[in-house]
């Protein structure tokens, strides 16, 4: 699988780092009860298609961006 | 009288070089160019294997990687490789091969006996007894049947050779180098495109090589190839695999030139290869046809046989027989006659096809049955011709299957196209594009034009859009190609193999369908049909058209099984490359590595880091060692290498409000030039890591993780930065490669530390506890943290990395009258367990602050990371494991990590009701000590408990006392 | 003065006619971030125009690396004050300690690095004055194509003699 890292181009994915589920809001600090963050942290759909995720160049610029990727055929880009 | 004989002339082989080998110790003689295989039947070696179930005598089937039959052990000694096809073995001088799956021989072969107990192996055999009702039966009889069963065994000897992994990326990847994949190459080249051509073959033509009519067009071509700078032609390299994104691994087999790992030079190479494009070349296998007794020593699919009388020039005997369904077997029977082989061939099809003059054709008829047990003799037909003929050889052809192995498995299912009787590709992603044979397409010509058409869309879609196409092709019309598939005979004499390595016949087919194993998937693992080393490469087809027949469906509805990677067999080698042994993973190295190796101190690994474990000075094994190190801290001073904390940059004008945020204490009115001790929680509320964090200026701040947690808590910070917070004004970068840390640490601290820095001011009024001071020393940047991490009176030395080792030996230099020595891991950790101060071990991403007795560190008034899921039910429960120490109540006995902790009265079953993280004797107390968490924590100080370890049979007494065993009001770190 | 001592002190330096490896020794690291734009304009009255990534750019004995968004890096000479310079209008970190600077040149140096180094090192891809940072390894390094056949990698300290030993090894077969 190839990642448009968007300071460093398109690399291999084992220069990244997955950080979860980037479909939802997480609470703003200081804000939310136990349940909104509950449901943050703990409820995840499961999409078999585009899904929004958190990717990290952890071996190039260390950027944290938002990347769509099918998760059906590892297909990147495109709206989630 | 010879079966086989060479040549004086003609094939793709070297005689002016001969080359020798051995075979099962005996030595023949084979030509540079040979395979083991060619060489083995041009010395009319025709009997070299026995079966896998049955221990039936094989021969040679094939030519190619398909080969079911022709395994061998290759080598000797640590360099012993089993189940290697001898049909895709290059003949080097020196060869050594060995027949496998006989014992004593291949012609006296006493598991031959399994021929009688043959009812037995039937499918589905092995379920029934062994996997049935009396449990661990399998267990039982599994050596045994290994032993009689087996393929080759491999070695257990570390491999000598050497194997590489290589990175490479290409615009247009064209794989397989027959006709249709040079025309491909090179109209893909013309554009300019970098071209990688990889063949799998010693040589590139493919089915050209047995094409004698051919060899000036393939040569041409070759010469067309070599002249562009931009093509790269591999041979021995075969596409093993295809995954996302057009990422190609393929496997170059280098043994022909004698690689020396001394040298740096692999015997294989594993390739990684990106292609912008890639062109599928992949050409088509032969299927055999199904008969009793079809696996017959001499009976070889046509393709091979013309192979070997085309490309390695060996003539089989006098007399052949070809036996066919389709027109592909037709110029064999006429370069037979012409050889002068006395050829008979026999169609099944009610018309045949043109013949060549001396051929003699029989339309309508089949293989009925064969003679011959170590090869065979005689061939007596079925259908219009009922008769009986002598033959040397029996060339069979069942059709051909396009080899689309690959462009199936990224997940594309094949398709059936019943014209040819075979699957094929069942679509194309946008960079992908088929020609030749693996698209059905089995005329020369149109492979070379359908090649050539692919490799200009090839380079158009890696963005060469100006590419010529026109090829130079041959003369006059391919043939038609024609197959007519009789059903398959299910019954009758004699077994009608299938799949030759795995032994399944028509007849276990039948049997899976009967017992309701009739989808593919099913009949496979009932079977075990295609799950050789050759993955049934030949008898996918037959087999479906079996259960087709069976369940009275076409093909197309049964389907056909999954194709992965990889393609042929890969040495393990290959796959582990260069990360072997010590890179295995990368290995992480202190600053002041060196000076640690070069003074006596015995590592071991924490994570990627080389920790120093303890010193010799202090003794020999670590069990010794740790305690006069812990002494030396408890009672003079000791130097402790901490440079594996993690150290993270935070500067910024929001700096002090985004580590108010993350810390679950204050930090917003930390003063400038003090340090704190604070958590971080996870989202969920369970504590992420600890650490010490100094305020440096009003913007800059000088973070401390735990060794452990060091790139989790960097990745988090960031993540916060760079997508939840971005209004804060803060940029984080880490230094824990930039600075190295010293921890001095003892009653004599800081009589040590006035000595190495004479003008600073390190007197408790001048750096109290929880103090920094900054100052140059000998061009070094020092920054001294009073910070204890053992109880004692201690400090933290942090300076840039290049300078540790002068500052090292400066300090043990000018502190050597107070006694002085370096102390290592094991002394740092276990000094920390007798303080109480939890780290790793209780760190787990499993408690929370609470647990770990530090609820009250939480913050009322402002909010932080993990404030609101701090405060779940179940996370608040009052009776939650959570730290406790723990005083050994048996001398003599020891305690363990691990152990698993029960109430006194408890029955010593299940999980108890906590366990211990860190063990330690305990030099201050004489005793031994531990850190765990227990059920109800403190609560239960006093309590006498048991500490079950059941591994080791181990329940011991002990008892709950407050974790901070030496100094709890902390007099000695303040002094 | 202390002396400052690298982590490949114990290593030497490897050569054959088809590739050398070794270290190079005295430079200073400077990492300067900006906050938003109005500071990259601050840091360009002092460095003058900012190479954008992959470029590296080259000016008065320094070059200079476009790591991330708003971050460069200064590698100077082995005195440079260039840190002081920007220190109060930018986020200014040094790093001399933190990277490790190892070369390897030669006709052969691109065939070492297609062992270790995933990215495509074709010239007409990765050319001559392109950096990328990428993985040696496992690890994190700055690759900087200095000329056609001469290649600098900057890798993390504490991982240095790791990537030297892997690079040694891939360059085994040249030696």
């Amino acid at each position: 699988m190839r990642i448009p890292c968007p300071h460093c181009g398109e690399r291999d994915y084992s220069e990244f780092r997955y950080g979860g589920d980037a479909s939802k809001q997480r609470p703003a600090h200081g804000s939310g009860d136990i349940k909104a963050w509950h449901d943050f942290y703990f409820l995840f759909d499961n999409p078999k298609g585009p899904h929004a995720e958190y990717w990290q160049h952890v071996l190039g610029c260390r950027r944290w961006f938002v990347l769509t990727r099918n998760t059906a055929t590892n297909e990147v880009g495109g709206p989630a | 009288m010879t079966r086989f004989h060479r040549r004086p002339e003609g094939g793709h082989i070297d005689r002016a070089r001969q080359v020798s080998f051995t075979l099962n110790g005996r030595s023949y003689s084979g030509f540079a160019g040979d395979t083991l295989a060619s060489a083995l039947l041009a010395n009319d070696v025709t009997l070299i294997g026995r079966s896998f179930k049955y221990h039936r005598p094989r021969g040679l089937v094939s030519a190619g990687v398909e080969e079911p039959n022709a395994l061998f052990t290759l080598g000797s000694g640590a360099r012993t490789e089993p189940n290697i096809p001898g049909t895709i073995v290059d003949l080097v001088d020196g060869l050594e091969a060995r027949t496998q799956n006989a014992w004593p021989s291949v012609g006296f072969d006493l598991m031959a006996v399994n021929q009688l107990a043959a009812p037995l192996f039937q499918s589905g055999f092995y379920y029934k007894t062994f996997m049935g009702p009396a449990k661990g039966s399998w267990m039982f009889y599994e050596p045994f049947i290994r032993r009689a069963a087996g393929l080759g065994a491999a070695t257990r000897a570390f491999d000598p050779d050497r194997y590489e992994t290589r990175h490479q990326h290409c615009d247009v990847l064209v794989v397989g180098a027959g006709a249709a994949g040079l025309a491909a190459a090179i109209s893909a080249g013309r554009s300019g495109a970098r071209v990688f051509l990889a063949e799998q073959d010693a040589l590139l033509g493919g089915g050209l090589l047995a094409e004698p009519a051919m060899e000036s067009w393939r040569q041409a071509r070759l010469a067309e190839l070599q002249a562009m700078p931009n093509v790269q032609m591999a041979t021995r390299c075969t596409a093993m695999g295809l995954y996302d994104d057009n990422l190609v691994v393929l496997v170059e087999r280098r043994d022909h030139a004698r690689p020396d790992a001394s040298k740096g030079q692999p015997r294989q190479v594993s390739i990684s290869l990106r292609a912008k494009a890639i062109v599928f070349a992949t050409g088509a296998i032969e299927r055999p046809l199904v008969f009793g007794d079809n696996d017959r020593p001499g009976i070889m699919l046509a393709s091979a046989v013309r192979t070997y009388l085309n490309r390695f020039a060996i003539v089989p005997g006098r007399r052949a027989v070809v036996a066919t369904n389709n027109d592909t077997a037709y110029p064999l029977a006429a370069e037979l006659a012409a050889a002068g082989v006395a050829v008979m061939l026999v169609d099944s099809r009610p018309t045949t096809a043109a013949v060549a003059p001396g051929v003699n054709v029989l339309a309508d008829s089949s293989v009925a049955t064969v003679a011959g047990r170590g090869h065979i003799q005689q061939v007596t037909l079925s259908g219009a011709h009922r008769a009986t003929f002598d033959c040397d050889v029996l060339a069979v052809s069942g059709g051909w299957s396009p080899t689309l192995h690959l462009t199936s498995h990224t997940g594309i299912k094949p398709r059936y196209d019943a014209a040819i009787a075979a699957f094929v590709p069942g679509g194309f992603a946008k960079t992908h594009f088929g020609a030749g044979a693996v698209m059905g397409t089995f005329g020369l010509r149109a492979a070379i034009i359908e090649g050539a058409k692919a490799g200009v869309e090839a380079a158009g879609a890696a963005g060469f859009a100006t590419s010529d196409g026109a090829m130079t092709t041959i003369q006059g019309n391919d043939p038609t190609y024609a197959i007519t598939v009789a059903p398959p005979v299910l019954s009758g004499k004699g077994k009608a193999f299938l799949d030759f390595q795995s032994d399944v016949t028509a007849k276990d087919v039948k049997i899976a369908h009967q017992e309701g194993y009739q989808s593919v998937e099913h009949l496979k693992r009932y079977t075990t049909l295609g799950m050789g080393t050759d993955q049934g490469k030949t008898s996918n087809v037959n087999a479906l058209a079996a259960m087709s027949e069976l369940r009275g469906m076409q093909i197309p509805a049964v389907g056909t099984t999954t194709f992965r990677p990889p393609y042929t067999g890969v040495a393990m080698g290959a796959i582990a490359g260069r990360g072997i042994g010590k890179h295995f993973r990368p290995t992480r190295l202190s600053p002041l590595h060196d000076w640690h190796r070069a003074n006596g101190a015995t590592f071991i690994e924490a994570g990627p880091w080389l920790r120093v474990y303890y010193y010799a000075w202090a003794g020999d094994t670590v069990a010794t060692a740790y305690v006069k190190e812990m002494e030396l801290v408890r009672r003079g001073v000791g130097l402790s290498d901490v440079s594996t904390l993690g150290k993270i940059d935070v500067q910024g004008p929001d700096a002090a409000e985004f580590l108010n945020r993350v810390y679950v204490n204050g930090f917003a009115k930390l003063p400038v030039g003090k340090a704190r001790y604070g958590v971080m929680l996870n989202d969920d509320g369970v504590v992420l890591d600890d650490g010490t964090t100094t305020r440096i200026s009003e913007t800059q701040f000088y973070l401390t993780t735990t060794t452990a947690q060091a790139g989790e808590v960097m990745s988090w910070l960031e993540f916060l930065l760079q997508t939840q917070w971005r209004d804060l004004r803060v940029h984080v970068t880490s230094l824990t490669d930039e600075w190295a840390g010293m921890a001095l640490a003892g009653p004599k601290s800081r009589e040590a530390l006035q000595l190495a820095f004479p003008g600073v001011d390190v007197s408790n009024h001048g750096l109290p506890y929880m103090g920094c001071l900054e100052f140059d020393y000998e061009g070094a940047q020092i920054r001294l943290l009073r910070l204890s991490f053992s109880g004692e009176l201690a400090y933290e030395i942090h300076l840039p990395a290049d300078y540790s080792i002068p500052l090292w030996e400066h300090i043990l230099r000018v502190a050597a009258p107070l006694g002085i020595k370096p102390y290592g891991l094991e002394a740092l950790a276990s000094l920390r367990i007798e303080k109480g101060h939890v780290a790793g071990l209780e760190l787990d991403h499993r408690n929370t602050l609470d647990d770990l007795g530090l609820g009250k560190m939480a913050a009322k008034e402002k909010p932080f990371v993990g404030k609101e899921l701090r405060m779940r039910e179940n996370l608040q429960a009052p009776d939650r494991w959570s730290l406790v120490g723990l005083e050994l109540l048996e001398p003599g006995k020891s305690l363990r990590g691990g152990a698993i902790l029960f109430a006194a009265t408890d029955e010593i079953k299940g999980h108890g009701r906590g366990y211990i993280t860190s063990v330690t004797w305990s030099v201050e107390l004489q005793k031994t000590i531990a850190l765990g968490l227990y059920q109800g924590g403190l609560k239960n100080v006093g309590a006498e408990i048991i500490c079950a370890f059941p591994l080791k049979d181990e329940f011991v007494r002990a008892r709950i006392v407050s974790p901070h065993f030496v100094d709890p009001k902390g007099e000695r770190l303040n002094a | 003065m202390l002396e400052r001592r690298s982590a490949l002190a114990g290593t030497k330096e490897i050569a054959s006619s088809r590739v050398r490896l070794g270290e190079v020794r005295g430079f200073t690291l400077t990492q300067v971030a900006a906050l938003d734009d109005p500071v990259l304009s601050d840091i360009r009255a002092v460095l003058g125009d900012l190479p954008q990534h992959p470029f590296c750019g080259e000016k008065d004995g320094r070059r200079i690396f476009h790591t991330a968004p708003h971050q460069f890096w200064i590698v100077g000479p082995e005195a440079d004050d260039i840190g002081r310079r920007l220190e109060g209008m930018a986020i200014v970190t040094g790093l001399s300690h933190s990277r490790t600077r190892i070369f390897v040149e030669g006709p052969a140096a691109p065939d070492v690095l297609a062992k270790v180094i995933e990215i495509d090192l074709h010239e007409a891809v990765f050319g001559p004055g392109m950096f990328a940072m990428t993985g040696l390894h496992h690890t994190p390094i700055l690759l900087h194509r200095v000329t056609a056949s001469r290649f600098e990698i900057y890798a993390m300290r504490t991982f240095a003699a790791n990537a030297w030993d892997w690079l040694a090894d891939a360059a085994l077969e040249f030696v």
